[in-house]
């Protein structure tokens, strides 16, 4: 032990004044985050507090915690963790995209069969991969969106969730490509009825209660429809 | 008075010592009387005693025995004033000379008296201490009060010394003395008498101080002529030692416990005492124990507060999402209020017309139904009244028939005239020819007198019947005018009120006719 003089006694030891702090923040983040693998998580989380990047830090304790046996194991949370930390750029690398991915304790299988849905070569659009993780997360196209949604609003939580509604095209497509079930003319027809309801509006953005609630008009027209057919 | 309380007990051990030396070394600076206390205490002290006679000592009168002193009062000085006492000194014949004479011969007279009495006095007996009778009034102020502050006191008699217990056989037998020389008694007892009167005389020349003032007392001094030194008195020295003002408190020094045991020595290598993985253990686990205590409590505060804020969230899209259903509905209520007020009015006005309409055709109804009854009676009545007639009738009658019946009048009036006129030259002519007649008579009258009665009569009736019959005539050719005229009047009066009635009855019907298109209109 190298000690700049002989010590004596328990007052002697040092505590530099920032490591409380640090290990504060640091026990927080661990609390709320709740990582499998702490040890990995912690390697993360310093490395991106020594460069300055964004934490990889839940903002809220996610109750239901996913559990990587009956499920990907992938949360909102989670994914809205990735999305902080590669929202800076468009593209972001494959590599690093997996090393984010290893640091929050998610195993790497789900990362590549996540990939398989849409292969790329080293660089994928990050607003896709978030859209596929959406896919991931729940069942339907429209609870994904709904996740896109909550994750991508700047509103605060609990709010209207809205997102501006370019994005919310694209993603919808892209996903919507992506299922074989659902046709391009649908889509086409979907959106632009939700494009009437939203033009109404001047800020061009689409909230959760729009898509939901016309999902549900839509449901119940179909049934209209049938009862009269 | 510091020395007032430091004597009472010196007498005891001061007092006795000197009894053989002359009273007057001792004095007596109280009063006379203590002096006297003093000195008669010494033979009760057992020392001295045996020296004068010690048959006689429970002969003694003994005022100032231990346990009444004790009892009585703790000051022996004052206990002498005691009027009881004072009884008993001068049954002894003590006293007096005490205070006369002080100088060495006091003891001697003490000697002598107790040598005196001794032969008087037998084996045992036994004197309680002359006291006053409570009923008796004093003489003297002095003693009142003080009979009036220290009430009787009686001792046990099974302690006291002049009592004796035990066998009377081992005790010493004196031949009872003879009977004393009664001139001596009486010598004795003049003298006596003289020494108390003596005595009283002196007290009652003596000044007496004065009362004491209210919540004061008098105490007794030392004011002899000569003062004595009190030897025994505590030697004081001043000393004084001056601090300075307000000087602060010097800390008390750190209490260190005298060191106990043994000391033992150690040697310590450098390195050996601290191991640092030891010493930080309890600092690590404040450290970390601290940490993660402080940072759950702060995300549990920080996740209800974001929950709250969450809700407050959800709770407000709700609303936004509810006010603005509630703003459609309220819009849609409203507009479907105007369409029912629209079609309301619109229905009010249907119903108006229809109203209006069922009003006309029942107007026109009633007005057909009246006119038809109407019309047939107007026209019957009309025609009735004789408003519809034939024009050429008409005009014969108002044109035609007024002619044709002037045109007739004119022709009668003219016709009549004629007759008057030839009526006129009838009668003229009659006139005339009767005239005649009678002149013609004058020149027959002899001829023919009936002629002339007759005559006369024949022609007097003519004239009247003609002129009856002309009267007549004239009656009746006159009334033809006349009932013309009748028949005129009427008849014209007739003919106008038909003309008014049938204006009249033109009149109505035009009015009515005109109320007629008044009400089809």
């Amino acid at each position: 032990m190298p000690l700049p003089d002989t010590m004596f006694c328990a007052q002697q030891i040092h505590i530099p004044p920032e490591l409380p702090d640090i290990l504060k923040q640091f026990t927080k983040a661990a609390i709320r985050t709740q990582p499998a693998d702490v040890l990995q998580w912690s390697a993360g989380y310093f490395s991106a507090l020594s460069r300055g990047d964004p934490l990889p830090v839940k903002d809220r304790i996610e109750i239901p915690m996913a559990t990587q046996k009956t499920d990907t194991g992938l949360t909102q949370g989670l994914l809205k963790v990735l999305h902080k930390q590669c929202s800076h750029k468009e593209y972001v690398e494959l590599a690093d995209l997996e090393r984010k991915w290893k640091n929050l304790c998610l195993p790497v299988e789900k990362f590549r069969a996540l990939l398989q849905l849409d292969p790329c070569e080293d660089k994928i659009e990050e607003i896709k991969f978030l859209a596929l993780g959406c896919s991931m997360l729940g069942g339907s196209l429209n609870t994904a969106m709904k996740h896109l949604c909550e994750i991508l609003t700047a509103d605060p939580e609990g709010g209207p969730a809205r997102i501006p509604f370019e994005t919310f095209s694209y993603v919808y497509r892209y996903l919507s490509g992506l299922d074989w079930d659902i046709s391009a003319s649908d889509t086409e027809s979907y959106l632009s009825s939700l494009k009437n309801s939203i033009d109404s509006r001047k800020d061009g953005m689409i909230g959760l209660s729009d898509f939901l609630r016309s999902k549900k008009e839509n449901v119940e027209n179909l049934e209209k429809k049938t009862q009269k057919t | 008075m510091p020395r007032r309380t430091g004597l009472p007990p010196k007498p005891s051990s001061r007092n006795f010592p000197e009894v053989p030396l002359p009273a007057g070394t001792l004095g007596c600076w109280a009063t006379g009387a203590g002096g006297a206390g003093g000195l008669s205490a010494a033979p009760s002290k057992p020392s001295v005693a045996p020296t004068s006679c010690p048959g006689n000592f429970p002969s003694r009168p003994l005022p100032f025995l231990p346990p009444l002193l004790a009892s009585r009062n703790p000051c022996p000085w004052h206990y002498v004033h005691l009027s009881g006492s004072h009884d008993t000194f001068v049954a002894t014949c003590f006293e007096p000379k005490l205070h006369r004479k002080r100088s060495g011969l006091t003891l001697g007279v003490a000697c002598t008296l107790t040598d005196r009495a001794s032969p008087a006095m037998a084996t045992y007996t036994y004197t309680s201490r002359p006291r006053a009778l409570p009923g008796r009034r004093r003489c003297y102020r002095d003693d009142q009060m003080q009979q009036a502050e220290e009430p009787m006191h009686y001792g046990n008699i099974m302690y006291d010394r002049r009592v004796i217990r035990g066998n009377t056989y081992a005790l010493q037998t004196v031949p009872l003395p003879e009977q004393p020389d009664p001139a001596e008694i009486q010598r004795q007892q003049q003298a006596k008498r003289r020494a108390l009167a003596k005595k009283r005389a002196q007290e009652e020349l003596r000044p007496r101080t004065p009362e004491p003032v209210e919540g004061r007392k008098h105490v007794d001094v030392q004011t002899e002529l000569y003062l004595e030194e009190i030897a025994d008195r505590i030697i004081e020295v001043d000393m004084e030692c001056q601090t300075d003002a307000f000087l602060d408190k010097p800390p008390t020094p750190l209490f260190i416990p005298a060191k106990t045991g043994k000391d033992v020595a150690t040697q310590i290598l450098e390195g050996e005492l601290f191991d640092f993985d030891l010493e930080v253990k309890p600092m690590l686990e404040v450290l970390v124990g601290k940490t993660i205590e402080q940072s759950l409590l702060e995300v549990m505060e920080e996740e209800e507060l974001a929950n709250l804020q969450a809700r407050q969230h959800v709770h407000e899209e709700l609303r936004n999402v509810e006010l603005a259903e509630v703003q459609r509905l309220e819009e849609r209520e409203r507009r479907h209020r105007e369409e029912k007020e629209r079609r309301k009015q619109q229905q009010w006005q249907v119903v108006h017309k229809h109203k209006e309409t069922a009003q006309k055709i029942a107007a026109r109804a009633f007005a057909q139904r009246y006119l038809a009854d109407l019309l047939p009676s107007v026209f019957s009545s009309l025609r009735d009244a004789g408003y519809f007639y034939d024009p050429v009738e008409r005009d014969i009658e108002i044109g035609f028939l007024p002619w044709l019946m002037n045109e007739v009048d004119k022709a009668m009036e003219r016709s009549m005239v004629g007759r008057t006129v030839v009526d006129m030259l009838i009668r003229e002519v009659v006139g005339k020819r009767l005239s005649l007649y009678e002149r013609k008579e004058d020149r027959h009258s002899s001829l023919k007198p009936e002629d002339g009665l007759s005559g006369p009569g024949g022609m007097r009736d003519p004239p009247v019947g003609y002129e009856f019959q002309d009267h007549g005539a004239s009656q009746a050719q006159r009334p033809l005018p006349d009932t013309d005229s009748l028949q005129r009047t009427p008849y014209d009066a007739m003919y106008m009120e038909r003309v008014s009635s049938q204006d009249r009855k033109l009149m109505e019907e035009e009015d009515e006719q005109t109320n007629e298109e008044i009400l089809q209109e």
